[in-house]
Order: structure tokens, then sequence, then C-alpha cells
């Protein structure tokens, strides 16, 4: 499977200043989505670390700062994203053979 | 956008499986003689790039924030069915990787995210180029209303989704609301990314865009 040098430099750069947004600034204004804010209003609770089961939870590394761990998070979601669609790729090739 | 665990009923979490699971089975059966190693490779980039600008949060001063979701983009470059699976490809690393979205609303935020923003921005864009017909300005217009739609109709339903819920008779009269209006608010700068990244495509690979190809 070959993938476009192009876009893949681009999801590269997008993964290493997602910190400047997903870490720094979030932490900075108080990241707030929509859904949190119709959540509080019912009154809803998020159970997620109650019960999960992954160490890279909310795209931390343990034993890594949250930045380091957040662009380390962003390349391990991509190796497993490319690693499913190699995977496909190399079913669908050997079917059409 | 993603919802954890904890914010849906159990009714709801199982229906919304249910529906995502039977779409999903369908498209699979249907698509399964289109599948070439050239598309799933479109796919995969593509699933890798929405991924990396998920990460990509846009706090802004006062406290309410949005990222990038994708759906209506994928649903334009890839048609809607391959992004459909792109989106789903996205939402379930997501989950099981980084318990972003939970594992009981999984159901649910396919269907938001791979179902309803995809298919919404895909016809969005569609019926924008059928009428104006294909140019860099109906590409820009189509993918502006396909994004800025496609966020905002997914937003309403998963404000429907975790209002309604038998211990809250009437939270979806506070959760439609709050969920379509920041949405609709927000989604104007999802509207432009997908605008803008289509006029993109179009004016350097026109050939990848699978929407103008139906």
């Amino acid at each position: 499977m070959k993938l476009p040098s192009k876009p893949m430099l681009i999801t590269i750069i997008l993964i290493i200043i997602s910190p400047i947004f997903g870490v720094i600034l979030a932490d900075l204004v108080g990241y707030h989505e929509p859904l949190d804010v119709a959540a509080e209003k019912l009154g809803l609770q998020d159970i997620s670390e109650n019960i999960n089961w992954t160490p890279f939870f909310d795209y931390t590394v343990p034993g890594l700062n949250p930045i380091v761990g957040y662009i380390i998070s962003g390349f391990i979601g991509i190796a497993v994203i490319i690693s499913i669609g190699y995977a496909l790729s190399k079913i669908t090739g050997e079917r059409r053979h | 956008m993603h919802i954890p665990d904890g914010f849906l009923d159990p009714i709801w979490s199982i229906t919304t499986y249910g529906v995502s699971a039977v779409y999903f089975m369908s498209i699979l059966r249907g698509m399964k003689r289109t599948f070439t190693p050239e598309r799933i490779s479109l796919l995969t980039v593509l699933a890798a790039g929405i991924f990396a600008a998920q990460m990509l949060n846009w706090p802004l001063p006062g406290g309410t924030s949005l990222h990038f979701v994708g759906g209506a983009l994928a649903g334009i470059l890839l048609g809607p069915f391959y992004g459909s699976l792109a989106l789903a490809l996205v939402v379930t690393v997501q989950c099981l990787v980084f318990h972003d979205g939970g594992i009981t609303a999984l159901g649910a935020n396919l269907l938001n995210m791979a179902i309803v923003d995809v298919l919404v921005g895909y016809a969005a864009y569609r019926a924008v180029t059928k009428v104006m017909g294909l140019s860099g300005r109906s590409r820009f217009i189509g993918g502006f209303l396909g994004g800025w739609l496609g966020i905002t109709l997914a937003g309403i339903v998963c404000g429907v989704e975790i209002g309604l819920s038998p211990q809250f008779p009437y939270g979806i009269a506070i959760t439609v609301p709050v969920m379509g209006s920041w949405h609709a608010l927000l989604g104007v700068i999802e509207g432009l990314i997908t605008g803008l990244v289509v006029s993109y495509v179009a004016s350097k690979n026109p050939e990848i865009i699978f929407s103008d190809k139906v």
C-alpha cells in the first residue's frame, strides 16, 4: 500500500503541533465542549476513568509529561490506523488476484 | 462530540449500537466488489489525517470549544460509504486505544460522526454541485455547507441521544438547543475547513473527489 507523501507530511505536522491546541491552550482557557455544557445541565457523570482499560487514556502516556505524551499518542493512533489500512489493502489485493 | 461512558441511557446505548451495526453490515455487503487497494490507501491516509486534525481542539476564551470532526470531508472526498468507513476507523481507534468516547457510547458516536455527519455532508455537497454545476466556487460552497450542516445535525442527534432518557423527562428540551446552537455556531469553522480542503484537492487532484464521479 502506497501512502501519498504530502498528506502524510501534513498529518505528521498536525500531530507535532497538536499539543498547542490540545494541551497548552486547553489548560489556559479551559476546555469545555458543548457536550460537556449539555451534560452539566442534566447532571450527567463521566465514568470513563472508573472503567478505563487503556494505558493511553485521554491521549497520555504513563511516565511522560502531557505534551510529549500527546504527541506520542498521536503517532500511536496513526500507526494503528495505517496498520489496519495496510491489512485491509493486503486482504483486498490478495482477493483480487 | 465524543460521548463518554456514563452519559447514555442503556436503552440508547443498545439502540445506537444496533443502528450502527445494521448500517455498517449493509454498506460492507454492498461495497465488497468496489474494494481496491487504491481506495483503501486513500481511505487510510484520510482517516490518519482526520485523526490528527481531531487532536487540535479550538478552545475559545469564555469556555466553549470544539474540534474538527471531518465526517463531511470524508463523505465528499471518498463518497458516503467509504467516508463512513474512514470515520468509523477513526472513532473506533479513539475509543479502544485512548478511551476518547465511551465503549457504551461507541454505537452512538459512530452514528453521529461516521453516519449522520458523513451522509449529511455528502448530500449537501451533492445538492449544491448539482444545482450550481461543478466549479471551484460550487465545490467550496458545497464543502462549506456540507461541513457546517453535517456537524450541526450530528450535534443535534447527539443532543437527542443524551437528552432522551427515562431519568430526565425533559432532558431533550435542554440538550438539543445547547448542542444544536453551539454546533451551528462553531460548525462554521468546520464548514470553512471542509470547503477550503475540498477546493484545494479539486485544484490539485480532482480525480480523487469520488462524490463528483457519481
